[in-house]
């Protein structure tokens, strides 16, 4: 009755769990999913590859801010020092993304946790990003947005105080 | 005339400033009314001359040149839009002081034709009292007048010492012919008619006389006056017979008569002599009476002596005693005859003055001498010439009386002060009436009075000029034209309606100030809250309750003006400014003009609109004195009135007073000024002041004494303090002089420096000294490497100006000497060799901006200088002359200007942020507003990276005049002497006021108006945008809300 039921509700199905020798369904629980071992695998081996992938990952993030220095560097000789819109916008671009790093230290600090240099990669990071803010402040600088020099507080230089005063001219 | 500067413009060679197709070259005629020389506008458009950046077709090398200098001027040039002529600016237009005038006789006339002492010929609406048209001649004695006569619709004027011969159509004030005389002295012109019609005018010069046609100038005949060395010829006499006689003098000996033929300048008699011993002069001392009766007064024997021209070769003596006549000792007499008609004889009667205001009126008829009336006490005559339709002459003259001027004391006690009382003289109104008396009997002609009351001024009426009319009933009308001492002219009307009047010192300012306005009364009522003492919390409270209740008032008041006002149309809308409504606006871009003039009259100008809204006229100045106007507080000191301080000193006494007035209303202040004994050479304003905030003024005197004004205690505890900081220096240029003064405690001065410039050499004609209100906002430069060049800004610096005394275009030079005032160091000297002045100079920030004439290559030069301390700044903080090791740098260039000048400013703002820019102003009455950034000494020969990169110019030698940088468009101001500036409340806004003949006040906007929003700023479509945006968020919100609802339900 009940496969009468079955094969009214689809028209075909497939078992793939089923064993040639047509066991119960019910059966197939104790034997696992396809793929599924019983023996387990070797702990050891497997463990140490994924660490150094690790310690790998954990250099590349460390080491992903120094690595876009040349990168910037080809940029801002492209981008020259005229004061428009895309040069600034690259400017800005070079020294947010720094800056964005900076703030967010501790999550990344907290990404290279797993590594055992955490100490040196957390430092290799710092230094990339202080390198790629140098640069874009170096840009800045080269393109004159930086108020460096005197002419640049110029217009906060407060009148000389007189100290005499003159009167007269033709005489009336 | 030179030819107009408008006939550059289309040249500019920069394509930038030329006009595109189909809009014409701006061209500026002065004297065009109608001819607008304004770009005209667009909708939201800029001027024509900004939408060509770059001229069509030029070379890619060429336009981006072009394009280069576009960038580089653009926020250089401005222009006026066609809908704001007259908006920011006015002009009024002034004639001076009459020298002649006539009114025309007819009753349907609208026109007085003048002649006056500036030179001018113009015709007057004698409706209204506007100029119907005005010919400006050159201002030197070139241009004088000499003497005008008027035939039918022709007005014939001599000018220039009698060489030119002129004939003006008085309708519309075209020339109708133009002839040049021969050299020689003019002594009278007259016209000459012949059987009843005038055809001639007669010119009698020192040794000639020659006779023109009225109707094209053309000379008739000339002929040589006999014996012209020894005879001085001065009456010209003709009454239509056919000859005219010619008087001359030999001075006490006897009397030449000559008569000519007037049709072809034929002696036709013999000259005869007639001796008169004791006879000096003939003008004023004989005239002709009758039918050519010369009547002469002889002082010394007290008579009168007839002589018929044509018949008689003696002298008839008649005793004035004969007659109960006796003349004021020391006075000369005078005699008064009039012709009513150049082809007809004099009138028998004439008038003897006897003393200045004792007239009688004789008659001399058939040989007889009567005496017909005597008035006294009129200070003026005047005969008239009227021709009655039936035929019968009316002779009219009239006088003034002149009712006795009281004069009352009154006590003053001057707030603040315990002890000051003075006294004042005021002089009441004065009435002066005119009266018409008949000439043939003397008797006084009923209902002909005019009574008219001038002004607390006090100022007399000088001369008087009557037109008279017959009214259709026959009875006699006339209307009167008063000139008074002040030269104001009045027209008035029986029963002594003024008509008009015009102020026509104002063609002659000398000194001017500009004085903020003082605030509205609720402003003035809340500032008043603060100003005084406190009086306990409460009272304080309520205080301010009431005044923000009046705050509140105001407002609404305000509010409800502007509905009410939005509703009419917007020319009807009058802003009628009277002293009552004064009040500062928001930008303070309204101001008090206070205008010191040449005759010693004072006027307060609202500087909108032009309204004289008070005048003062000082009695006791006399013509050629010197003024310096001192503003020594502002309207800032609420509840203290401003205060202005007038410093006269008379040329010839070089006595001086100081006149101190309330620059707001005009009133005398109630503050006594000093009485000052000596002569005074200079004045100090200082910034100290007193407890009533009125700022020292000092006055340095002719034994280098000082007198401070106010001299409170508290004033002269002050200046013993500071009086080590405080130095004079006095210019003499008479003897080459230059000498610096140092104050002391006890108000005595020691002489700390002098430069002599000897006067064999060269003459020092200007000194220019820095403006003590001038802010300068940046101290110094950038660099195109980022550096700082810092100016040398000397508050002390004297720019002076020498000219030598040859003027030999080989040798002449000027010198520049800049001086410092307090220690008198030469800070720079050059000599410009083969260059002439005039010189026209600007001294401002750190440079100087003078113009010269170069005779070697017969051009107009500027020269800039511009003082640098270098990229290291001494001192900072503070500025001392006393210390200062390092001399500045000078840096200096030259440009051509294609045009001379009259008048150069430069402009000044609140802060100094805004770029300045010099006006100049042309001899073809134009102000040119120059950018200082073209004169530029840094301006390079050979443009580089750095000089780029500053915004400098690349230096090119020629300066141009493009029409589009002329402030005052089409309305041009004569005879310009001085254009004065003054900064408003806006950082970006300057205003300026350029006077000669004419008053011109407008505003300035150097930098464009960046601190405002534009004129034409489209608020309908930004607020409506706004309003959609706003509107639309909503209602997208909304949806958005009903979207998300749906959705939820799904």
């Amino acid at each position: 009755m009940a496969a009468a039921v079955r094969g009214r509700r689809f028209k075909w199905s497939l078992e793939l769990a089923a064993a040639p020798g047509g066991r119960p369904r019910g059966a197939a629980e104790g034997r696992g999913p396809l793929g599924f071992a019983e023996r387990q695998l070797g702990e050891g081996g497997v463990h140490e590859s994924d660490k150094i992938l690790m310690e790998k990952r954990c250099w590349d993030v460390a080491l992903a801010p120094l690595k876009q220095i040349p990168m910037n560097l080809f940029i801002m000789y492209m981008a020259g020092n005229t004061i428009s819109i895309f040069p600034a916008m690259m400017v800005c671009m070079m020294g947010w993304r720094p800056l964005q790093a900076l703030m967010s230290l501790s999550a990344t600090l907290k990404a290279l946790e797993s590594s055992s240099r955490r100490a040196l990669q957390g430092l290799v990071f710092l230094v990339g990003n202080g390198l790629g803010l140098a640069l874009a402040l170096y840009k800045c600088q080269a393109m004159g947005l930086l108020p460096t020099r005197p002419s640049d507080w110029l217009a906060f230089v407060a009148p000389p105080q007189r100290m005499e005063f003159t009167g007269g001219g033709l005489i009336l | 005339m030179a030819p107009p500067p408008c006939f550059e413009a289309p040249s500019a060679p920069r394509g930038l400033l030329g006009a595109p197709a189909g809009c014409p070259a701006r061209c500026l005629h002065p004297a065009g009314g109608a001819h607008a020389g304004f770009p005209r506008r667009q909708r939201r458009g800029r001027p024509f001359g900004f939408e060509a950046p770059s001229a069509p077709g030029a070379r890619p090398g060429a336009a981006m040149a072009a394009g280069l200098w576009a960038l580089l001027l653009l926020p250089l040039a401005a222009a006026v839009y066609e809908d704001q002529v007259g908006k920011f600016d006015w002009r009024q237009q002034y004639v001076g002081k009459l020298k002649f005038a006539s009114l025309e006789a007819s009753q349907g006339s609208k026109k007085l034709i003048v002649a006056t002492e500036k030179n001018v010929v113009a015709a007057l609406n004698s409706r209204s009292g506007e100029i119907l048209w005005r010919h400006v001649d050159k201002g030197t004695p070139e241009g004088a007048i000499d003497a005008m006569m008027i035939h039918g619709q022709d007005a014939i004027t001599v000018s220039n010492a009698g060489r030119i011969l002129r004939s003006w159509e008085t309708n519309i004030g075209g020339l109708n012919w133009e002839m040049s005389l021969d050299t020689g002295s003019f002594q009278v012109a007259s016209l000459v008619g012949l059987q009843d019609v005038v055809k001639y005018v007669a010119v009698l010069k020192k040794a000639a006389i020659s006779l023109h046609y009225l109707s094209n100038g053309h000379q008739k005949w000339v002929e040589h006056l006999p014996e012209s060395e020894s005879t001085q010829y001065q009456l010209l006499y003709s009454h239509g017979t056919g000859v005219i006689h010619v008087l001359g003098i030999v001075p006490q000996s006897h009397l030449n008569i000559l008569t000519f033929s007037v049709e072809d300048g034929e002696i036709t008699k013999q000259v005869i002599r007639v001796a008169a011993p004791w006879l000096k002069s003939l003008n004023g001392v004989c005239s002709v009476v009758g039918e050519a009766v010369l009547v002469c007064m002889d002082m010394g024997t007290h008579s009168l002596y007839v002589c018929s021209l044509e018949t008689e070769q003696e002298m008839k003596q008649i005793p004035l005693q004969s007659l109960d006549l006796e003349f004021a000792d020391g006075f000369q007499p005078r005699i008064l005859a009039t012709q009513p008609n150049v082809i007809s004889p004099s009138r028998t009667q004439f008038f003897l003055q006897l003393s200045p205001s004792h007239f009688s009126l004789l008659q001399y008829k058939h040989g007889l001498l009567s005496h017909l009336r005597d008035f006294q006490q009129v200070p003026e005559i005047n005969v008239l010439k009227h021709v009655r339709h039936s035929k019968t002459y009316i002779f009219l003259y009239c006088y003034w009386g002149l009712q006795p001027c009281y004069v009352f004391s009154s006590l003053f006690q001057k707030p603040g002060s315990s002890d000051d009382l003075h006294e004042s003289l005021t002089c009441s109104n004065q009435t002066y009436n005119i009266n018409l008396y008949l000439v043939e009997t003397g008797q006084r002609l009923l209902d002909t009075t005019i009574t008219f009351t001038l002004e607390q001024s006090g100022a007399k009426p000088q001369q008087l000029y009557i037109q008279v009319f017959l009214k259709k009933d026959d009875s006699v009308g006339y209307r009167a034209l008063v000139q008074t001492e002040d030269h104001m002219l009045i027209f008035l009307q029986q029963p002594g309606k003024v008509v008009w009047s015009r102020e026509e010192s104002l063609a002659e300012v000398v000194s001017l100030e500009m004085v903020d306005l003082p605030l509205t009364g609720a402003q003035a009522e809340l500032e008043g809250e603060f100003g005084k003492k406190a009086d306990g919390l409460l009272g304080m409270f309520l205080k301010r309750l009431s005044s923000q209740l009046i705050l509140l008032q105001a407002w609404t008041a305000h509010l409800w003006k502007m509905f009410y006002d939005a509703r009419k149309p917007r020319s009807q809308i009058k802003n009628e400014i009277n002293i009552d409504n004064l009040a500062r606006d928001e930008f303070n871009l309204q101001k008090m003009m206070v205008m010191v003039t040449a005759s010693g009259k004072l006027f307060g100008i609202e500087s909108s609109s032009g309204t004289i809204l008070w005048k003062q006229y000082l009695r006791n100045v006399k013509p050629g004195s010197s003024f310096k106007l001192m503003v020594q507080r502002t309207t800032a000191h609420f509840p203290h009135p401003p205060q202005c301080t007038l410093l006269v000193k008379d040329r010839e006494t070089k006595m001086s007073f100081l006149y101190v007035f309330n620059p707001i209303f005009g009133k005398r202040s109630q503050v006594a000024p000093p009485v000052l004994k000596r002569p005074i050479l200079q004045t100090l304003l200082l910034p100290i002041m007193d407890q009533d905030y009125a700022k020292v003024l000092l006055l340095i005197d002719d034994e280098y004494k000082v007198t401070a004004f106010p001299a409170t205690k508290n004033v002269l505890r002050q200046l013993e303090e500071i009086a080590h900081s405080i130095f004079f220096y006095l210019v003499d240029a008479e003897q080459g002089k230059l000498s610096g003064f140092r104050l002391k405690k006890d108000l005595t001065t020691e002489e700390s420096w002098e430069v002599i410039i000897p006067t064999e050499v060269q003459r020092i004609v200007t000194v220019k000294g820095k403006r003590s209100s001038e802010h300068v906002h940046s101290q110094g430069r950038v660099m195109g490497d980022r550096s700082v060049l810092y100016k040398s800004l000397n508050p002390n610096l004297l720019a002076v100006v020498t000219e030598s005394t040859d003027t030999h275009h080989e040798r002449t030079f000027i010198g520049i000497y800049l001086i410092d005032g307090v220690t008198g160091r030469i800070i720079h000297s050059s000599v410009q060799k083969k260059a002439k002045g005039p010189v026209h100079m600007v001294h401002s920030e750190n440079w100087v901006v003078y113009q010269y004439w170069n005779t070697k290559a017969r051009r107009n030069e500027f020269t800039v200088l511009e003082l640098y301390e270098g990229t290291e700044q001494y001192n900072a903080t503070a500025f001392s002359s006393l210390d200062r090791p390092i001399l500045p740098q000078v840096l200096q260039q030259s440009y051509i200007f294609p045009s001379a000048i009259s008048a150069m400013e430069a402009t000044i703002t609140e802060r100094g942020i805004t770029s300045r820019h010099l006006l100049i102003g042309l001899p073809s009455g134009a102000i040119l507003s120059l950018p200082k950034a073209l004169l530029d000494p840094r301006r390079p020969e050979i443009p580089t990276e750095q000089s780029r990169e500053e915004n400098l110019i690349p230096y090119s030698p020629d300066v141009q005049i493009h029409a589009e940088r002329f402030i005052n468009y089409n309305q041009t101001i004569s005879r310009m002497r001085g254009i004065y500036t003054a900064p408003s409340g806006l950082e970006s806004t300057c205003l300026v006021v350029a006077y000669g003949l004419d008053i011109y006040q407008t505003r300035v906007y150097p930098s464009k108006q960046f601190d405002v929003l534009k004129d034409d700023y489209d608020y309908v479509l930004i607020s409506s945008v706004l309003f959609g945006l706003v509107f639309a968020t909503m209602i997208t919100k909304r949806l958005a809300q009903v979207k998300l609802l749906n959705r939820a339900w799904r």
